[in-house]
């Protein structure tokens, strides 16, 4: 028995931390706030990560990646979010765009895109929901109909994360009148192409976040299919085999609980007394939270399927993610609700408390998670009483 | 990183599973209940004839862990017997528990006539017994000890205290995990409105977020024995934060198991109310969540917590 993860993994995560001392600065809150700076900072911190080769850490050495581990990722996905994921949106082409081109694009997609998703030169977005296909996604009616050599796009998508500044977008279209996962096929998009409209919507996440994208008999040409006509099922699969894991919000978690002793030091012996025993239980929900992601991430080292222990760990860690932002914000008491560099912890406990509200809704609501749990469980009762 | 427990120790505990199966499962707690010279008798022969009383868990990392599988087991069913504190027997035969401050009380304190006793602020003690037992519904084995010698701080190089906490919410973690199943089990036999309880979507939820508490208990009971077997000194905040998380969830997941038995959950003739019953001295010794959440919040100041980040101590006994 074994909790270490290695003096590879230790080093790499002295390595981030030393990179982002050096380039991201203490009060910073991440890419999407109200000042387009911020944006700037990402798009240059993924280029310095590019730089020193540990911007596609994870990719396959074949596809000019580093080849890291699944414990090197968990290392990286620890301290990006720890540190408010100083890679802005670029997290999503290198976590699942990337990938998915590699397994199912063709040759000329795989010059086109890898390069530029590697050098950190382009932001994707996701096109899978829809007003009436959320957590069912397979009710999506985009449609994709043949025009020519190519298709015209129509449709509306709801919730696409940086859609006002991507400049790709994979799109979830259907071709035919089939239903559910019939037809489904995945489009390869410009976002600059005519008849898309980006309708930003307002949240208390704060700008870029979540968007409504509208699609007007967009032209895409036969080159943009990704994975063939009808199999788009199968990309959206492996984008959310990518997303079994999830964010490792547990490390933002514990890095805001650690400043927080901190921040209150002067009075942190006249906080209540429940007030440190929520603390202390916080703690440990975020050490359960990540030794149940752990879980998942040796799943996929040694080859299991984990879904059961994935959904298992998402439903810990964004439940943690919530519990946490509350026991930041009890301690903070009436100062919880200002914003800002001049607020507590430069405002990172107001943005955490903000965006963990989302965390148990975003990809893949809690309900869904608790579905896939009970289902396994059920499945295997038998017998009764003593 | 490898986090499960090593091969000899799952079959140990599949044994240990096996022999109290043979004992009656639950049953050997209900009629203890009756005739509490049961466990002098058949449990502890069932407990010898596994070899229990060659194994110490502070020797090595594969014998706490097969401790900690052999007290699981015991949880599944409320075996009754003391096996954490048998298991920390001294090398004169005194078994050891972590009591209360205001009174030397544990569970089973009549089975054995000395024991060794620690407070969890660390002042050590003899004690003796009597034959009384407290005899009520939650507490049928309970009894107080008299002291037989003054307090003294404990030796600080022995961990029996961080041990005697482990291997109990290890006996926790094995009755909850347990717990779930029965609930699992009840609501798939039993039929209302035409179907089985199973098939109502408020059922499987409060079945999932059961299922999910005990897995993150079993992770951080798996982790916490790594800690106590690869440091030199584990932080006391280690144990402590174990048995807050286990006596969390216990609460938590009894009480949905209890519900979804409906009125069966507190009868005896179902496994879950006694399961329920019998774990109460386990969860309330040597002190309920609340005063060791009030512990552990002192402890993470004072020694601080492994984690990504530092939650270590100021000089004036401030977080940092």
């Amino acid at each position: 028995m074994d909790f270490d993860l290695g003096a590879q993994a230790a080093t790499l995560r002295t390595r981030l931390r030393e990179l982002i001392a050096a380039h991201i600065a203490e009060d910073y809150l991440g890419a999407f706030t109200n000042d387009p700076a911020d944006l700037d900072v990402a798009q240059r911190f993924c280029k310095t990560l590019a730089d020193e080769g540990l911007l596609t850490l994870a990719w396959p050495t074949e596809y000019g990646g580093g080849g890291g581990s699944v414990w090197d990722q968990t290392v990286v996905r620890e301290e990006m979010w720890a540190h408010h994921e100083p890679r802005g949106a670029q997290y999503m082409g290198l976590n699942w765009v990337g990938p998915a081109i590699m397994a199912f694009g063709t040759d000329a997609q795989k010059r086109q895109h890898l390069s530029a998703i590697a050098s950190g030169d382009v932001i994707w977005c996701q096109g899978f929901s829809e007003p009436d296909a959320g957590s069912d996604l397979a009710n999506l009616s985009t449609k994709a109909t043949p025009d020519g050599d190519g298709w015209r796009l129509s449709g509306q998508k709801i919730w696409t994360s940086y859609a006002g500044m991507a400049q790709w977008c994979v799109l979830a279209a259907r071709v035919g009148s089939g239903a559910r996962h019939e037809g489904i096929t995945m489009f390869l998009v410009p976002m600059e192409t005519p008849g898309i409209t980006v309708r930003p919507i307002r949240s208390m996440l704060g700008p870029h976040h979540l968007n409504e994208v509208f699609f007007e008999d967009v032209w895409a040409g036969p080159d943009a299919v990704l994975g063939g006509t009808g199999e788009g099922w199968a990309v959206i699969r492996t984008a959310l085999a990518h997303e079994r894991v999830g964010i490792a919000r547990y490390a933002r978690c514990e890095r805001l609980l650690s400043a927080l002793g901190r921040e209150l030091a002067p009075v942190w012996d006249r906080l209540p007394p429940a007030l440190h025993s929520q603390w202390a239980r916080a703690l440990v929900q975020v050490r359960v939270a990540r030794l149940l992601a752990y879980r998942t991430v040796r799943a996929q080292e040694v080859g299991d399927t984990p879904d059961v222990m994935a959904s298992a760990a998402r439903i810990a860690v964004t439940q943690c993610d919530q519990q946490v932002a509350e026991v930041l914000f009890q301690a903070l008491d009436d100062a919880s609700v200002e914003a800002g560099v001049t607020a507590p912890l430069h405002g990172a406990v107001e943005d955490h408390w903000r965006y963990a509200q989302a965390a148990t809704v975003a990809s893949g609501t809690i309900e869904v998670q608790r579905m896939i749990v009970s289902k396994a469980l059920l499945g295997s009762a038998s017998g009764g009483r003593s | 990183m490898n986090p499960v427990l090593p091969e000899e120790a799952v079959e140990f505990g599949t044994a240990a599973r096996t022999a109290f199966g043979h004992l009656g499962g639950v049953d050997a707690a209900r009629g203890a209940e009756e005739s509490p010279s049961l466990r002098s008798t058949k449990v502890a022969d069932a407990l010898r004839a596994l070899g229990v009383e060659d194994l110490d868990p502070r020797a090595d990392a594969d014998t706490l862990a097969a401790a900690a599988a052999l007290c699981e087991a015991a949880g599944r069913v409320a075996l009754p017997y003391p096996i954490p504190a048998a298991l920390l027997r001294s090398t004169d035969g005194l078994p050891f528990a972590v009591v209360p401050d205001a009174r030397r009380r544990v569970d089973h304190g009549d089975l054995f006539p000395q024991w060794r006793v620690a407070t969890l602020d660390g002042r050590c003690a003899t004690a003796s017994s009597t034959d009384h037992r407290l005899a009520t519904r939650l507490g049928p084995f309970v009894s107080d000890l008299i002291a037989t010698d003054a307090d003294h701080d404990c030796d600080p190089a022995t961990s029996d205290v961080d041990l005697h906490l482990t291997l109990t919410a290890w006996q926790i973690l094995g009755t909850a995990d347990r717990a779930v199943e029965l609930a699992v089990e009840h609501v798939s036999d039993r039929i209302q409105f035409g179907k089985p309880l199973s098939a109502f979507q408020a059922v499987q939820f409060q079945l999932a977020d059961a299922a999910v508490a005990v897995a993150g208990l079993r992770e951080l009971a798996l982790f916490t024995i790594w800690r106590l077997s690869t440091l030199p000194v584990a932080p006391r905040a280690d144990a402590l934060a174990l048995r807050v998380h286990a006596l969390d969830v216990a609460r938590a997941v009894l009480r949905t198991a209890q519900q979804l038995h409906g009125a069966s959950g507190v009868c005896d003739e179902y496994d879950i109310s006694v399961l329920t019953r019998h774990v109460q001295p386990a969860l309330r010794l040597p002190a309920s969540a609340e005063r060791t959440a009030h512990e552990l919040a002192l402890a993470i100041q004072r020694d601080g917590f492994d984690g990504l980040f530092p939650h270590g101590v100021l000089p004036h006994g401030q977080p940092a």
